[in-house]
């Protein structure tokens, strides 16, 4: 085995001067190395990986928002407005599921964890390559399948589908969607494998659990909760497939079965599904806000820990979706104070980000702006799940528009602009173009307004009592539901803009160079984008991964002193140990 | 500040297989703990039949799984996995046969 | 282990190129196959869930439905099973020490246990069908003046009670006052569904094991290091015994047998 050369880290790379007209990037990177189909298709790059789940998950989730179109459209009126009333429920069925499934769950541990898990770790590629692509695949044919099922029939139980309505009743393609499901699953499985196997065992050498990027242990902690949680709901789908294909009793009660029994076991996997799509988008701000407050994180092992700790605490809480279920009183009120618990970890992290932001210096690009939308968002959603979880306000408000409201501040206010942020953040390292600055905020507060507007009059409506998944409502509701339809149409402007402006960065945008962001990390110290093996050479790590308050390893000079500036007489950058100054 | 972290080590070589001996001890161990199962199985324990099918059935995974799949002979990591998964699978019971178990307790 | 990272084919290296060693490679292989056990004792345990779910609720009704069940089958499944993972641990040994002869005998042997397994199994659903143990929701006579006994009113309840009247501790209805038969159709149901869960995983199992006996017969476990893929299939083979074991007393054992009724 040859000798491997040190890659020689700069743990200072935020006090290198911008660079301006970055010449041409010749170099042979992950892109341009090869162009031939079968070299994407057969590809066991985790970076082409990555690009090819981001071609994906956009695509499902323009899907999603149409169906968000229709639902929103429909409730213009009191009485449904463009849907019949089957319509309407495959509508909203369809926007849950293709949202929940198609899109939350993959989207971070598909696109960003796998093109940047193994470079913040500082390794060549995942654990298991050929897995990673397998798992695409997977996940590509169970969405095509989902959504054949959707055109094809439809589906009008709810994302829930709860039995005996769904085993039993519904006339929809429940076994054709729910086979989807299961293979959706299956590729969520096989991500998370993939990931907790890269995080323990290829690690470079000083890479310790302290120096990893916090964005890792977001992953690691999602892939745990994949792993362990998923299984669970790949048997209920089964045992619901078995009921309704042999038309037997396990959740059907006129056949001595009990339907809570499908809904403890859902919803052990889905409660902990929604920290699967929660806790990548919270790694993501850890890497944007140090970024742009050029600071260090405010308490590294308070997050790493919490992160750790929604991780395990969220498996202990599901039973809060089902205090109206006829569940017992009893276990009721253990998973309420348990509920309570949860929030506790989600709390120290949002105190610690404004920690980190307090005293630092501030910068505002579009990363940013999505950034602290995610706090200021997931601030109120996380508290009105509080309302939700104690049993005596969740009487009233169950199956409202509250919870509507709560669970979209969490995941679209939260999860969807952590993905906006870290899809701004890491884009130029991952094409090598910067986009329209300019674009990019506006479409940030764009979203920002729109989505405010969506829904947050959707908790008035919700402690006024209007049901959700219901097409008809009172006339006195309407005002708020053109309010919330308005602010959809805003919000989806806010979703279609980077579609146009980071397309157009491909064609028209400038190089970007290694670290346009003047950031720490492994990822910002190779080129943009990076080349097929990551690193040419092993990184041996000494620092931690936010060392925003190194001592500068450049210092100014006068300018008389160095021949080779005769006309210059301003002070200008060198490296230290460097007199000429730095090319 | 920027302290010598322990390298990350790959240098341990991991223990060898079972020798044939060993493996066929565990054989005969396990087919004398199955005749036990089926034993049970063909007895009138009455209530107490469930607990000791599930104790034999129990010391025959401890036995599998240490031995057979060399559980005692791995690291920290695979000790935790399998912990993990056993942990995991309590919860889903727990909780859920406390719902089956109290649900009554408060009815009127 | 000094070795060379070729084949003498010139085949796939033996350490992948995104690994550094051979020991991290080994290492992570095998982590993996850990995880993947995880995930499916998670599955697993989900199904055992709702089955312990009715077992409390309707423990009468599971013993006897239980007891209609062939154990002289179950137990000779046992057996076979064991079998085969003893032979399978001892492939792993051989591919271990390099000696391929034996190691693809114990492959080989390991795949004849397992088919003999599921052909056990195959017969013993035969004579379930045979029986009429099927729970279908088919009511045995739709008749409305006939009347029938509580739980008397589907086909399988009394396909149900022909089976047990044959049984020793139910003879002659003895014990069968507080059972109702058309809830028995709930046990069967995880029946199928565990055991089906069970065979599907044996049938993975042995496809992979006549993978594996092919690339021996080629010499990819010529290099010694790749042992470890055959400890992994090993593994997974463990797994799959670990779920018989917990199987049998749970469906097979908890009915009332005699050594009289085989």
């Amino acid at each position: 085995m040859s000798a491997t050369a040190t890659l020689e880290l700069d743990y200072t790379p935020q006090c290198v001067p911008p660079i301006s007209n970055e010449p041409d990037p010749t170099a042979e990177n992950y892109l341009n190395h090869s162009h031939t189909w079968l070299s994407w298709l057969l590809t066991v790059d985790h970076k082409r990986i990555g690009i090819m789940y981001l071609v994906a998950v956009t695509t499902f989730f323009v899907f999603g928002g149409l169906a968000a179109m229709l639902v929103r459209i429909n409730l213009l009126t009191p009485t449904g407005a463009i849907l019949e009333l089957d319509q309407y429920n495959k509508a909203f069925t369809a926007h849950g599921t293709i949202m929940l499934f198609l899109f939350l769950i993959p989207v971070v541990p598909g696109v960003l964890g796998n093109f940047f898990v193994p470079i913040m770790i500082g390794a060549k590629d995942m654990a298991f390559p050929k897995l990673n692509l397998a798992s695409f695949y997977v996940y590509a044919f169970g969405a095509v399948f989902f959504i054949v099922a959707l055109l094809t029939g439809g589906l009008d139980t709810g994302w829930t589908f709860y039995p005996p309505y769904s085993s039993k009743y519904s006339h929809t393609n429940v076994l054709l969607a729910g086979t989807g499901v299961f293979i959706l699953g299956f590729s969520s499985i096989l991500t998370g494998l993939n990931i907790i196997a890269t995080v323990h065992k290829m690690r470079c050498p000083g890479m310790s659990w302290g120096r990893m990027p916090l964005f890792v242990w977001a992953m690691y902690a999602t892939s745990v909760i994949q792993v362990l949680a998923t299984p669970v709901l790949a048997i209920t789908v089964t045992m619901l497939a078995v009921e309704r294909i042999f038309g037997v009793g396990i959740f059907d009660p006129t056949l001595q079965g009990d339907p809570i029994l499908f809904q403890h076991m859902f919803w052990y996997y889905s409660h902990p599904a929604v920290y699967i799509m929660l806790l990548p988008g919270m790694g993501v701000i850890n890497e944007v806000l140090t970024c742009f407050s050029r600071k260090n994180i405010f308490g590294y092992a308070a997050v790493a820990w919490s992160t750790i700790g929604i991780a395990v605490v969220g498996y202990l809480v599901w039973g809060h979706h089902m205090f109206l279920s006829g569940q017992g009183v009893y276990l009721g009120m253990l998973f309420s104070i348990l509920t309570m618990l949860v929030a506790v970890p989600s709390a120290i992290k949002v105190f610690n980000w404004t920690a980190t932001l307090y005293g630092g210096t501030l910068t505002f690009q579009a990363p940013m702006l999505y950034a602290l939308g995610f706090i200021a968002l997931f601030t109120i959603g996380g508290l009105t799940g509080i309302y939700l979880g104690v049993m005596g306000t969740d009487i009233h408000l169950h199956d409202t528009y509250f919870v509507i409201a709560h669970f979209h501040f969490t995941m679209v206010g939260g999860m969807m602009f952590g993905w906006q942020a870290g899809l701004h953040f890491w884009w130029p390292k991952m094409t090598g173009k910067m986009y329209s600055d300019f674009w990019s905020r506006l479409a940030a507060v764009t979203t920002l307004v729109g989505f405010s507007l969506t829904f947050l009059p959707q908790f008035v409506l919700g402690f006024s009592g209007m049901p959700r998944r219901y097409p008809y409502y009172p006339p006195e509701f309407q005002m708020f539901n053109i309010l919330s339809t308005a602010g959809a149409s805003i919000q989806g402007i806010g979703y279609l803009m980077p579609v146009f402006y980071l397309t157009a960065s491909l064609f028209f945008g400038k190089n970007a160079g290694p670290n346009p962001w003047r950031a720490t990390g492994l990822e910002w110290q190779t080129a943009s984008p990076p080349p097929m093996h990551n690193f040419d050479e092993l990184p041996h790590v000494t620092c931690g991964p936010y060392e925003y308050a190194l001592p500068s390893s450049f210092q100014l000079v006068e300018a008389s002193h160095n021949p080779d500036h005769p006309g210059g007489d301003h002070p200008h950058l060198v490296t230290a140990g460097d007199p000429h100054g730095r090319h | 500040m920027h302290a010598e972290q322990k390298p990350i080590v790959f240098e341990h070589e991991h223990a060898p297989p079972n020798s044939v001996g060993v493996t066929t001890l565990i054989f005969v161990i396990m087919l004398g703990l199955t005749c036990m199962a089926l034993l049970v199985g063909f007895s009138d324990l009455g209530p107490m039949k469930i607990y000791a099918n599930l104790g034999v059935a129990c010391v025959q995974a401890l036995v599998v799984s240490m031995f057979s799949m060399e559980l005692k002979n791995q690291d920290k990591l695979t000790w935790l996995t399998a912990a993990a998964s056993i942990f995991w699978t309590a919860i889903l019971f727990l909780f859920t046969m406390t719902d089956y178990i109290t649900r009554g307790y408060a009815a009127h | 282990m000094a070795a060379t990272n070729s084949t003498h084919d010139g085949a796939a290296p033996i350490v992948a190129h995104h690994f550094n060693n051979i020991l991290q490679q080994q290492s992570s292989v095998r982590f993996g196959m850990w995880l993947f056990l995880a995930t499916e004792v998670l599955f697993f345990g989900g199904v055992f869930c709702a089955y312990t779910v009715y077992r409390r609720w309707f423990p009468l009704d599971f013993e006897a439905a239980s007891t209609a069940l062939n154990p002289m089958i179950a137990g000779i499944n046992s057996f076979l099973l064991l079998t085969s993972s003893f032979t399978a641990t001892l492939a792993i040994r051989a591919a271990y020490t390099g000696n391929q002869g034996r190691l693809k005998a114990m492959l080989a042997a390991t795949i004849v246990l397992g088919v003999a397994f599921l052909g056990f199994k195959s017969f013993e659903y035969y004579q379930d069908f045979e029986e009429g143990l099927v729970p279908s929701a088919q009511v045995a006579n739709p008749d409305p003046l006939h009347h029938h006994a509580r739980g008397m009113d589907s086909q399988f309840a009394h396909n149900l009670q022909h089976v047990l009247e044959h049984k020793k501790y139910y003879k002659d209805g003895a014990h069968l006052e507080d059972v109702n038969l058309d809830r028995c159709r709930l046990f069967f149901v995880f029946y199928y569904g565990m055991t089906g869960l069970h065979v599907i995983h044996m049938i993975v199992g042995i496809g992979l094991f006549i993978w594996q006996y092919i690339l021996a017969s080629r010499g990819f476990f010529v290099p010694k290091e790749r042992f470890v893929y055959v400890e992994v299939l090993a593994l997974y083979w463990h797994f799959v015994e670990l779920v018989w074991i917990f199987l049998l007393p749970l469906l097979y054992m908890t009915g009332h047998h005699s050594f009289s009724d085989l």
